[in-house]
């Protein structure tokens, strides 16, 4: 069975079905969406199964001609990169239409909940495209929807919102578009014929200057959708604007865009490119945490904090991948998975305040632990994983990239820690702001705020995972190994690094040097 | 030497004809639907027969007409323009009592368009435009009643008629410079002729043709009656402007620079070049401004101009390709966008400002699915038919060496997602309070299927890419014989 297909596809019928039900029908609406993402996940578990955690490249592929005189195809797969933002992406979504389920937006319900089934439609496909044509429709494909639902059911400011959002957006993905072409018809002399599949790709000799030209095409899109210091302007805006259930979407899910695409795209097929730009992209990416945490500490509302505090998480992932070190690049990986649930847990819990008190600023609010104790135990929790406390999934994570990267630039690492320092003081601060001292903001001491059952089916799963990841991180971490071992190796062998930190010979570099088995040729 | 070939251009001028002398003719009330009819028959009949003429190159009148791949493949798009401009007037009440000279006049310009982009010689290619031009601009002033539309008539007869002056003396230097009318004759000149590219005659006929072609396309310097008269015509006629005029123009200038003028390509790469960046960015600044939705379509017809000019700057084959292609997806996308609009002339006051779309797409949910797709297509969203085509474009661009034709065109679309997205959401907003549509009219069939064929169109040009682009291939090819 094409079952990466029918990941994709199964959430895309959901969404038309959904948006063809008149507006009356708001529980089958309901229905339709709980049923279509329990659905996806399943189908999320079922690939997630039959993936073997030792496959350096995309696996289960599909893959189908849609314009061969153009090099174009459907081509689909996974590999240990992508195999667990699909599962983030299916987790996460499942979680928010539930969520949304429980607070329908007031009209057209059902177009609210298909434009979210469309979203997770093109992010399943974004992580999954192992042709870069088609990453690059998936890529623009998810914009529509979150465009949509900005602009439909956002805050007061929703329109100038989501038309930043889009231009933003745009000015990097289309300047991407004609990388991805120039790649494509560049590579054409090398491989023959004219081809966007990145494993064809990645091994083709593009030339330092070429290579470094077209990875700064494509990075400028990424450090938009990530976003990189100085391209976060969107962001306040959009994460502000949005419905918050959109919010929880956007950065839990669609953050890892950019840095996934750095990590697949970038490194992999132009590793004579990187070396020109580790320097660049890493200060952006180290501005990027001390700016970020310092934005988030002195945030008015809770969403701003938890947003800023992603564009200093976001900066560290960037560090993880672009100094090209085969641990910093799995902590990587596996940040990416903390973030997406971390953040996604934090934006649950401004949900659930705001709703009870009607307000998303911290000064505002205050003393809410005494009413309600249960949110305040999660709430903690989270704060806990949000600020990477030893013993927190998100502790594993950063311990991994920040070790990557004192290997190879000690300065960056020490730089890189003042964003850990930063992250206890603003998380700290959005904690005992709203939950110690005197109460504010409620009238019967925060009862109105406490966790309900509904609440505790959104946020129980995301803390169990969190749970899950910190005592056992090595079972997302050991699947992604072999990928991202391949992923860096071409940048490393470019970077002329000692040969005992590459972990796996792409196929060009073992057949130049004779040698069969990829992985034993270590000296 | 086949007469037999040009087949498809007599009956087409046999419809015309018939079709304006009921205009003579006293109808009888129940007869008075006989001028579309003889025009359907007329266009269906031409359609099947361009579709069983599809092979290689046919001449007729000693090479004046090359009916071949290329010539076919443009008709394919040219008619069911043709058609759907019928369709849309089907019910248009100022029409009704000039059906026959507003069907024939279609017929006309319509028979003009194919003579162009079936043209060998640069005679038959100035006819084929002028009868076109002609037709069109009694069609714009047709309503007769209006002042603007009598306006628009006059504006597009004056910038047209300079056009076309211009057009003639290009055409007169290149006779000068390489003996020959015969597009065949001057490429084979070209060919042999080495000491021929720097000569100053060609050059000066180079720039007048650009120049003048660009008239007809609309091409940024030269565009500036382009909002006015598309604002002012009936919509039925801006969307046969909008849609066959553009092919009609880039046909002949695939003819006269790709085709025939290969060999100095080196002298008009960099200016048709220069004259595709103009046109994106003015054109797309342009329409940035704009609050009225016919004028939007107009500038975004002028940007999109811009992009098709890619496929004639870069001088290849698969330039030819990739434009042909875009051909058929802007057809399918401007005819879907201009329906919609017409569906919401006929219920509003002022029903072409972008004001007056406030809250459509909730009204008809179908319709603005219809203008949705149409609006992301023409923004180049994947993974829709505009998107196709663009990046096949900007491929061609790349494969040539002229990267920045692209970079530019990515650049620009940037700037067009910003009004085709503004009618998006327009669309999809809440009515405000009170300002019901005045009237709610039956939706007529005859637009409502046009405005779903080119949805269904735009879909599928993108699924199919490939068939369409093996099409689309033989036509360049076509296109590259001398």
């Amino acid at each position: 069975m094409p079952w990466v297909s029918i990941l994709i596809l199964v959430p895309l019928v959901a969404s038309v079905v959904l948006m063809l039900l008149p507006a009356t029908e708001r529980r089958l609406a309901r229905a339709v969406a709980l049923v279509a993402s329990f659905l996806t996940l399943a189908v999320s578990i079922v690939v997630l199964s039959l993936f073997d955690d030792q496959a350096t490249v995309l696996s289960q592929v599909d893959h189908l001609d849609w314009i061969p005189a153009a090099g174009v195809s459907w081509d689909v797969g996974v590999d240990g990169i992508s195999i667990w933002l699909v599962m983030l992406t299916t987790v996460i979504f499942t979680l928010g239409i539930i969520a949304a389920c429980q607070h329908l937006p007031r009209e057209r319900a059902s177009v609210f909940l298909g434009l979210i089934m469309m979203a997770q439609a093109g992010l399943l496909g974004l992580f999954t495209a192992g042709d870069l044509v088609l990453f690059y429709v998936f890529w623009e494909f998810m914009l529509i929807p979150f465009a949509l639902l900005i602009w439909n059911w956002g805050g007061a400011e929703r329109r100038s919102a989501g038309l930043i959002f889009v231009v933003y957006t745009m000015v990097g993905s289309l300047l991407m578009l004609v990388a991805i072409v120039a790649t494509g018809i560049l590579a054409m002399d090398h491989t023959g014929e004219l081809s966007f599949l990145m494993r064809d790709l990645a091994g083709v000799p593009f030339g330092e200057a070429t290579a470094t030209v077209l990875l700064a095409g494509f990075l400028l899109a990424f450090a938009i959708k990530i976003p990189l210091w100085p391209f976060h302007g969107w962001l306040p805006r959009v994460y502000s604007q949005a419905p918050i259930v959109v919010t929880i979407l956007l950065a839990a899910v669609m953050s890892k865009a950019g840095v996934y695409g750095l990590l697949r795209v970038g490194v992999p097929i132009f590793p004579e490119g990187v070396g020109n730009l580790i320097i660049p992209v890493a200060i952006l990416a180290l501005i990027g945490i001390a700016y970020g945490s310092l934005l988030a500490w002195r945030a008015p509302t809770m969403r701003l904090l938890v947003g800023y505090s992603s564009v200093a998480h976001l900066g560290f992932i960037v560090l993880g991948i672009i100094v090209i070190d085969r641990m910093a690049a799995q902590g990587a990986v596996l940040q990416m998975i903390n973030h997406g649930i971390v953040a996604a847990a934090a934006f649950v819990i401004v949900m659930i305040l705001a709703r009870g008190t009607g307000t998303e600023d911290i000064d505002r609010l205050g003393g809410l632990a005494k009413g309600a104790p249960r949110l305040a135990v999660a709430f903690l929790f989270v704060t806990m994983a949000a600020l990477a406390l030893p013993g927190s999934n998100a502790f594993v994570g950063e311990f991994f990239i920040l070790g990557g990267v004192f290997d190879q630039y000690a300065w960056m690492a020490v730089i890189a820690m003042i964003g850990v320092i930063y992250a206890a003081v603003y998380m700290l601060r959005m904690y005992q702001g709203t939950m110690n001292g005197p109460p504010r903001g409620v009238q019967d001491g925060g009862r109105a705020v406490e966790m309900t059952g509904r609440d505790a089916i959104v946020l129980v799963p995301l803390i169990l995972v969190m749970v899950w990841i910190a005592v056992w991180p090595n079972s997302i971490v050991a699947p992604t190994r072999a990928s991202t071992d391949l992923a860096v190796a071409p940048a490393q062998i470019a970077l002329d690094r000692p040969i005992d930190q590459i972990g796996v010979l792409p196929d060009r570099a073992a057949a130049e040097l004779g040698v069969d088995d990829q992985k034993a040729w270590i000296p | 030497m086949n007469p037999g070939a040009a087949l498809t251009l007599y009956v087409m001028s046999a419809a015309t004809v018939v079709a304006l002398l009921l205009a003579v003719v006293p109808l009888p009330s129940t007869w008075r639907r006989l001028p579309e009819w003889v025009g359907f028959a007329g266009i269906v009949a031409t359609l099947a027969i361009a579709v069983a003429q599809w092979g290689e190159r046919q001449t007729a009148f000693s090479g004046e007409l090359r009916i071949d791949r290329f010539g076919l493949l443009l008709t394919w798009i040219i008619l069911p323009a043709a058609l759907a401009t019928i369709l849309f007037s089907w019910g248009e009440p100022s029409a009704a009592g000039r059906r026959p000279e507003f069907v024939g006049l279609v017929l006309a310009a319509a028979t003009g368009m194919m003579l162009t982009v079936m043209s060998g010689d640069l005679i038959t290619l100035f006819i084929g435009i002028e009868l076109l031009s002609v037709a069109l601009y009694i069609l714009c002033a047709i309503e007769v009643s209006r002042e603007r539309s009598l306006e628009s008539g006059l504006k597009y007869l004056i910038t047209g008629s300079i056009g076309t002056a211009i057009l003639i003396y290009g055409f007169a230097m290149l006779y000068g410079a390489t003996g020959t009318t015969s597009l065949t004759g001057i490429a084979l000149k070209l060919d042999t002729m080495d000491g021929l590219l720097t000569e100053p005659l060609l050059v000066a006929a180079i720039v007048l043709i650009v120049v003048a072609l660009g008239f007809k396309a609309s091409a940024v310097p030269f565009h500036m009656w382009t909002p006015d008269v598309y604002q002012g015509a009936p919509t039925p006629v801006t969307a046969f402007m909008g849609t066959g005029t553009k092919v009609a123009a880039m046909g002949a200038f695939l003819l006269v620079f790709t085709g025939s003028t290969q060999q100095a390509s080196g002298d008009w790469r960099a200016l048709i070049g220069a004259l595709a960046v103009v046109t994106m960015v003015v054109g797309n600044v342009g329409a940035l401004m704009q609050q009225n939705v016919k004028r939007m379509l107009a500038w975004s017809s002028i940007a999109q101009a811009g992009y098709l000019l890619i496929g004639v700057a870069v001088g290849t084959a698969a330039g030819a390709e990739a434009l042909i292609y875009y051909l058929f997806a802007y057809v399918a996308m401007t005819l879907a966008a201009f329906a919609i609009v017409m569906l919401r002339e006929r219920e509003v006051e002022a029903g072409d400002t972008l004001v007056a779309f406030t809250g459509f797409g909730r009204a008809r949910p179908w319709a603005g699915v219809v203008m949705t797709l149409a609006m992301v297509s023409l923004a180049g969203f994947p993974p829709l038919a505009g998107f196709v085509g663009k990046f096949l474009l900007f491929g061609s661009a790349v494969d040539a060496g002229m990267s920045w034709l692209a970079i530019v065109a990515a650049l620009a679309s940037v700037v067009s997602v910003v009004y085709y997205l503004r009618v998006v959401i327009v669309m999809w907003s809440p009515a405000p309070d009170g300002a019901r549509p005045m009237r709610r009219l039956r939706v007529p069939v005859s637009v409502a299927a046009v405005a779903v064929a080119g949805a269904v169109a735009i879909v599928a040009l993108a699924i199919w890419a490939q068939p369409m682009l093996d099409l689309c291939a033989d036509a360049a090819r076509a296109l590259m014989i001398p």
